[in-house]
């Protein structure tokens, strides 16, 4: 397992570091004595066969593994110096700081407005106004806010795909995280869809720090700026993207880029 | 040569073929047809049974008025108590029984882990199979007594005994139907709550619970059908006096229901088919098929709102 | 809001959850236990001597030389007793005027009551009514009207509600012939009584006695049996055909929904008024039987159970492999061949799950049958008479035995094994219809 990490950590902050850092489902063994570190302000891209645990992976970093009963995990995952599986850590102000998009998009039953809003309800209670701004401000960011400004009282559920996955990405920017983990999020949509979702990633890194599992390998090459490989629950190489898919260093990995397997 | 003739069938053997498929078919048609329009002969035979007393122009004290005296002469047949006796029962039962009843079924869905849920479930519906007799006796020997000697109330079978009998056998109907409600809400969308910091109770509580409305509504109204239309508990612990209790949130006082008066009162009526008093009690059974009818209705009616809404309004 | 605000009411909606659960299940276990544990006890019970006679002279049950010899024995005791009221009753003539006026009523009491409990003197002439032959045949019974026997009940309304207050008899009767009674009921109960364990299985099947004095619930359990039974055979194939036909042959259109509302709408037709139907159709108008029967109550309750069984074929037979059927026609097998060859085996178990439990629930309904099928008292209907004649039957019976019944508290023990055997029945069909269910899930799984 090569890592760039000299090069990597000199340039930017490290937002989350894990170390040996496993995932099992009971027995079975998911994740494996995983030591990475993720940059802070970067779109970090996590490919790899199916089946490779790096949606586990993902799922791990804001604790989403906890909803599953046989599930547990070993080692340390630091977010900002701070390991997230300490007993003292709370899931759910952890789930703020780090937002999620998932494959299918999964608007709620509500309204548009609502939508946004529920995440930010939770937490803290706001004036209308307050609100309002925040949830225009959070359209905004996932480039929503022209198509729907008009009918913010509509269910959400009349959205197409493409729309109600930038309402979900709305929905997450809404609580202010610091990290964007996405899970396959265009894997669900049609090419257009997928392209507008691409310009926000692009757009919104900087600000957040993005993590992305995807089992396209030209997205992966598109938007992020380093990617991971993983194999059977193990990192295998964590490098620069340009690297990776031009001068891959672990034979595994140029397997894969040359689509010899998955 | 041989084999093309066997692919070819002659026009007659094709006709046969076709001829029996048609009985075969027409067959199960029928069958199909009695088993189905057997609610036709009910609504049928019970109006007509029926309408003989409302054309005797009794029809407005019957709804209104409290004067219950079928065997006295003159009869009077004011089931207005009886009418209102149902309602409080059957009003009270499903009160008792919706909130439990819901978080039961949120526990079966969203707290117990696999392996217990798979044993509670069948306890539940052991308690949906005991007959209705069974939960009148125990109304009428244990229940009655309790509430006699520790509530204090002059009567231990009075509306609140048949209120908590009819509120525990509707109980199995509402956790299960709107456990599959709460079920059906899907993974997904109780993930996106958690995923924005939510606790298990606000994600159930606001995303969950509302995605799953109507199949709670529709399980409201099995418990509402059910309540109204049983028959044995109301009869043994209600107490059976047609009179509104006074009151009428007193529910210590005995009340009487449509059905313990159809089935109380038809012993003695039966004898004299035909006579005021047999008509009156058909009377009362179409207002309880038309009350049932209406909870179908509005039952469908929440199905096809919910599919609507589903794909998108 | 606070976040330890949020955790503690997601704490307390927890705890409000299960707690739900746990009142079901508390439910559960408070309606049902009682009435398996003292139904129980209308199966194994403490028997006295006089139900040791009663099972030899109504059915013939015992070893007589035994029950001789202790019969012997036990009459001897209780002659004794009756010595004492003739004694007495030589006393009460020579007694004065307010003597007697306070004894007498009270001397009545008591003879009354020890006839009731042990049972009319040995020797004189029986009554006619068989309650009245023997003394009690349960313990717990005996002792209970022993209290009768040795206190005296009245009320006190001296406060706000009435109090029953017990006031012993036997200070009395001090320095009488009586005297010696109240300490040979008090202490000697058992050697009037002769208490012995005894099973009686045959409560299931022996006819009852005196308005279910004694006996068992055979009659009951044989209607119930014939009414479900009964109802099965005309609801399964009707429910059947109808399944296949709107699963197999049905094409999607205003005649299928309308065919599917009727039942829908069937299934929530409350039980008293297919009861009303029954009376005005099967028997008012069809006259497929002269009055009340078997046939009329069985027809009513095919009725009451036809949604559950075409709902639970339909979803059985949806549930059989498309890949079933395809492989059948690509075999050259016509559609009714394919249906009856290979779906309908397949879909067998889910269709079996449905007989089984519409079976239950037509065993437990009463409200259809009152009118159409049960009687309170009658002799066991033999199958050749099932067209015709009306049935005693669990549901019913139980019914009437603890409100309609003369002495309601007198076979309290009875009530309770009916209860119980109904539960039982009821409860096994359904474990029945759960181990097929999970053979079903097993083989689908492979």
């Amino acid at each position: 397992m090569s890592m760039n990490a000299s090069a990597l950590s000199e340039q930017f902050h490290t937002h989350i570091e894990t170390k040996a850092f496993s995932v099992f489902y009971g027995a079975q063994e998911a994740v494996k004595r995983v030591d990475m570190k993720i940059p802070q302000g970067q779109v970090t891209a996590i490919i790899g066969p199916s089946g490779c645990g790096k949606s586990t992976f993902l799922r791990a970093i804001n604790r989403m593994n906890d909803l599953i009963p046989t599930c547990r995990a070993e080692g340390e995952l630091l977010v900002d110096g701070l390991n997230v599986y300490d007993r003292g850590i709370d899931a759910s102000v952890l789930r703020r700081r780090v937002g999620m998009v998932f494959q299918k998009p999964n608007p709620f039953p509500k309204t548009i407005y609502d939508n946004v809003a529920y995440g930010p309800r939770l937490h803290h209670s706001y004036a209308k106004r307050e609100l309002d701004a925040l949830v225009e401000e959070s359209l905004k960011g996932a480039a929503l806010w022209d198509e729907v400004k008009d009918r913010l009282n509509k269910n959400a559920l009349g959205l197409s795909g493409g729309q109600a996955q930038r309402l979900c990405l709305a929905r997450a920017l809404a609580v202010n995280p610091e990290i964007l983990l996405m899970d396959e999020p265009t894997s669900a949509l049609d090419p257009k869809a997928t392209a507008r979702i691409e310009e926000l990633i692009v757009q919104l890194k900087g600000r957040y720090t993005i993590a992305i599992v995807t089992h396209n390998m030209q997205q992966a090459a598109r938007v992020s700026d380093v990617t991971a490989f993983f194999y059977e629950g193990l990192l295998v190489e964590f490098d620069v993207t340009s690297q990776i898919f031009t001068r891959p260093k672990e034979k595994r990995t140029e397997d894969y880029i040359t689509g010899r397997f998955g | 040569m041989k084999q093309t003739e066997q692919f070819i069938v002659s026009e007659q053997t094709q006709r046969q073929r076709k001829a029996v498929a048609w009985l075969g078919r027409s067959f199960l048609f029928a069958v199909t047809s009695v088993a189905a329009l057997a609610v036709l002969a009910i609504i049928f035979f019970i109006a007509r049974d029926a309408l003989p007393f409302f054309s005797g122009a009794r029809g407005w004290d019957f709804f209104t008025s409290c004067e219950w005296y079928p065997t006295a002469t003159p009869p009077k047949f004011g089931a207005g108590a009886i009418f209102v006796g149902s309602f409080i029962v059957t009003v009270t039962a499903v009160v008792l029984a919706v909130p439990p009843g819901i978080l039961a079924a949120v526990c079966l869905s969203d707290l117990l882990p696999f392996n217990i849920r798979q044993i509670v479930k069948p306890v539940i519906e052991i308690l949906a199979a005991i007959p209705s007799v069974v939960f009148g006796f125990f109304a009428l020997v244990v229940l009655a007594p309790f509430m006699q000697d520790t509530c204090g109330a002059s009567s231990g079978v009075n509306a609140l005994n048949a209120s908590v009998i009819l509120a525990i056998m509707a109980l199995p109907t509402i956790v299960s139907v709107s456990e599959d409600a709460l079920q059906a809400a899907g993974r997904e969308l109780r993930e996106g709550s958690y995923a924005l910091g939510a606790t298990r109770a606000e994600t159930i509580v606001k995303v969950v619970i509302p995605s799953a409305v109507s199949g709670i509504f529709s399980a409201v109204l099995l418990g509402i059908m059910r309540a109204m239309g049983e028959t044995m508990v109301v009869w043994m612990a209600s107490g059976n006096a047609a009179q509104i209790p006074s009151p009428i949130y007193n529910l210590l006082q005995p009340v009487r229901t449509l059905t313990a008066t159809i089935a109380g009162d038809m012993g003695e009526a039966d004898q004299m088919t035909g006579s005021a008093h047999y008509h009156v009690l058909f009377a009362m059974g179409l207002c309880l098929l038309i009350f049932s009818f209406l909870c179908n209705l509005a039952g469908e009616w929440i199905v096809t709102r919910q599919r609507k809404r589903l794909r998108g309004g | 809001m606070q976040l330890i605000m949020r955790k503690w009411l997601d704490r307390l909606f927890s705890f409000s959850a299960y707690s739900a659960i746990g009142l079901i299940i508390f439910v559960l276990v408070l309606v049902i236990g009682p009435i398996f544990v003292k139904g129980l006890g209308a199966y194994l019970f403490q028997g006295t001597i006089d139900n040791r006679r009663m099972m030899l002279n109504q059915f013939n049950r015992g070893d007589e030389g035994t029950l001789e010899v202790e019969w012997m024995e036990v009459k001897q005791e209780r002659k004794s007793i009756y010595d004492m009221f003739s004694a007495f009753e030589k006393e009460l003539d020579n007694m004065s005027a307010t003597q007697r006026k306070t004894l007498k009523p009270v001397y009545k009491n008591i003879k009354e009551a020890v006839a009731v409990l042990i049972g009319p003197e040995p020797g004189a002439q029986l009554p006619a009514l068989p309650r009245r032959i023997y003394g009690q045949t349960r313990w717990d019974r005996a002792q209970l009207k022993a209290k009768d026997v040795l206190f005296e009940e009245t009320w006190d309304y001296s406060g706000a509600e009435g109090k029953k207050v017990l006031t012993p008899r036997a200070p009395l009767f001090k320095g009488t012939a009586l005297e010696p009674l109240f300490p040979k009921i008090e202490k000697n109960l058992s050697q009037l009584m002769r208490p012995r364990l005894t099973f009686y299985p045959q409560f299931l099947t022996d006819k009852a006695i005196d308005a279910h004095f004694f006996g068992g619930i055979g009659a009951e359990v044989a209607g119930t049996i014939y009414l479900a039974l009964g109802a099965m055979l005309i609801a399964v194939p009707l429910g059947v055909i109808a399944a296949i036909y709107f699963k197999e042959y049905a094409k999607e259109g205003p005649t299928l929904s309308f065919l599917r509302t009727c039942v829908n709408t069937l299934a929530g037709v409350p039980s008293v008024v297919f009861g009303l139907f029954g009376l005005a159709f099967f028997i008012n108008t069809l006259h497929v039987s002269p009055g009340k029967s078997v046939l009329a109550g069985a027809l009513t309750l095919a009725l009451l159970v036809l949604p559950t069984v075409i709902r639970a074929s339909e979803e059985a037979i949806a549930a059989v492999p498309h890949t079933y059927k395809e492989a059948a026609l690509s075999l050259g097998a016509g559609k009714w061949r394919t249906i009856l060859t290979v779906i309908l085996p397949a879909a067998l178990p889910g269709i079996l799950t449905g007989i089984v439990i519409s079976m239950g629930r037509a065993a437990g309904e009463t409200a259809p049958i009152i009118f159409t099928a049960a009687v309170s008292v009658g002799p066991l209907v033999m199958p050749s008479e099932v067209f015709t004649t009306p049935t005693p039957a669990l549901s019913w019976n139980l019914y009437n035995i603890c409100t309609e019944h003369e002495a309601v508290e007198e076979i309290r023990h009875v009530q309770y094994g009916m209860a119980a055997t109904l539960v039982l029945i009821v409860l096994t069909l359904n474990a029945l219809a759960i181990v097929i269910r999970a053979k079903v899930s097993r083989k689908l799984k492979g």
